[in-house]
């Protein structure tokens, strides 16, 4: 076979290709037939949970449904921790401001009594490691009118830094504790020693 | 259909971004240092972990340091000396419980407080803590008495077998004492002489006699 004829050949094939086919009116329907007579193909269970799917919603329901999973995320993700008492983040558990008689008291944690005397303040917090230097997670009440402010509070036992801090802004070491060296950071901190025999 | 599935995408992503935000915020309590800072902080951390020490103490530091106001840099430089001082509190002490490691790591943070000033506090018996000696060494350091006069009193009342009791005591007396108006290195060297026997040993507490009694 010669050039020429190959081309010949090759033109003759597309000339074919292009050139449409017609069917007949009946086609249609006999071919739609055949397909209905065919038994569907059985589907297992998970792949109708897998298989994608369109849904419909409005832009409020949308808006709405992604903010309730959102909600859900946040709110689990800032209460969950892992089995040592540690936060996800690593840090130990906040420690509530509770009343005597609910605090669990083990060898392990024992319960302390900080009181402050602040007549001016406001507000006053007890800050420290052991609540990871919250200002707002441990506020002190005012216990009677000469200005002593008082909480209680589970601290494991070991040393633990802390300060009052007066109207959210006065960073005061305790004036009954032993002070910490310098902390660096222009404030100094005061040293709590949790005995397994302590209680204060 | 499509411009109503275009609109969830767009809203689930928008809600989506701002959630990822804000939950980052509420579970990331370092999101306030700057983006180099916490490079360094995130740095330290992973040293810490790796050399093995209580890289929970560095991320406290820093939260101490977010709470005080201190700026991102300061921050960042003290949780590098803390973990230099965990590792020197470390070599030092070896495998001692993390707060009185993390307590050691503090008081080597001190002006002049040296680990040789500590040394003879290591290899200390079983069930005996470091941690009531160390907090009053911190505390007479801070009163401004030199560190080398300070470590070494503590050091005699150590070696004098004496325990958290008679180191808070110290330090109430000495206290009581500055308060009246004692010059600070003063009322440490009376309340030292009160408490050591002419042979070094602790001598009883008032109150406490020397036998127990029946």
């Amino acid at each position: 076979m010669t050039e020429s004829d190959d081309q010949t050949y090759v033109e003759w094939i597309a000339r074919e290709a292009r050139r449409p086919v017609v069917m007949g009116p009946a086609a249609r329907t006999r071919i739609m037939d055949a397909v209905r007579a065919e038994p569907a193909p059985r589907r297992r269970f998970w792949h109708r949970l897998i298989e994608p799917r369109l849904i419909s919603a409005s832009p409020i329901a949308s808006l709405a449904l992604a903010a309730g999973l959102v909600g859900i995320g946040v709110f689990g993700g800032t209460f969950v921790n892992n089995r040592d008492g540690l936060t996800s983040t690593g840090l130990p558990q906040a420690v509530p401001a509770l009343p005597i008689a609910r605090v669990p008291v083990s060898d392990t944690v024992k319960v302390m009594t900080f009181r402050f005397i602040a007549p001016q303040a406001a507000k006053v917090s007890l800050v420290g490691d052991f609540n990871g230097w919250s200002v707002d997670e441990t506020p002190m009440t005012r216990v009677d009118n000469g200005g002593v402010w008082s909480v209680t509070v589970p601290l494991s036992v070991g040393r633990h830094l802390y300060s009052f801090v007066v109207d959210s802004q006065d960073w005061i070491a305790d004036p009954r504790a032993p002070v910490a060296p310098d902390d660096g950071f222009g404030h100094a901190n005061s040293v709590v020693l949790v005995s397994r025999g302590s209680s204060s | 259909m499509s411009r109503h599935l275009s609109s969830l995408r767009a809203a689930v992503r928008l809600v989506g971004l701002v959630a990822v935000r804000a939950g980052a915020q509420t579970s990331d309590p370092l999101f306030k240092l700057d983006q180099t800072s916490r490079f360094v902080v995130d740095a330290t951390i992973d040293s810490a972990k790796v050399a093995g020490l209580p890289w929970n103490f560095l991320i406290l530091r820093a939260r101490e340091g977010i709470s005080k106001g201190a700026d991102s840099r300061h921050i960042a430089a003290a949780v590098r000396a803390r973990f230099a001082s965990l590792k020197d509190a470390r070599a030092l002490f070896g495998n001692i419980s993390d707060g009185e490691l993390n307590a050691a790591a503090g008081l080597l943070e001190a002006r002049g407080v040296r680990p040789e000033h500590l040394a003879p506090l290591k290899n200390q018996p079983r069930g005996r803590s470091i941690v009531s000696a160390l907090t009053v060494l911190g505390d007479l350091v801070t009163k401004g008495i030199p560190s080398e006069e300070a470590s070494s009193a503590i050091i005699k009342l150590w070696q004098g077998g004496a325990g958290d009791a008679d180191f808070m005591g110290l330090y109430h007396n000495v206290e009581s004492d500055i308060l009246q108006g004692l010059n600070p290195g003063i009322a440490l060297q009376n309340r030292m002489r009160e408490s050591l026997g002419p042979s070094g040993k602790l001598l009883p507490r008032a109150g406490e006699s020397e036998t127990p009694s029946p």
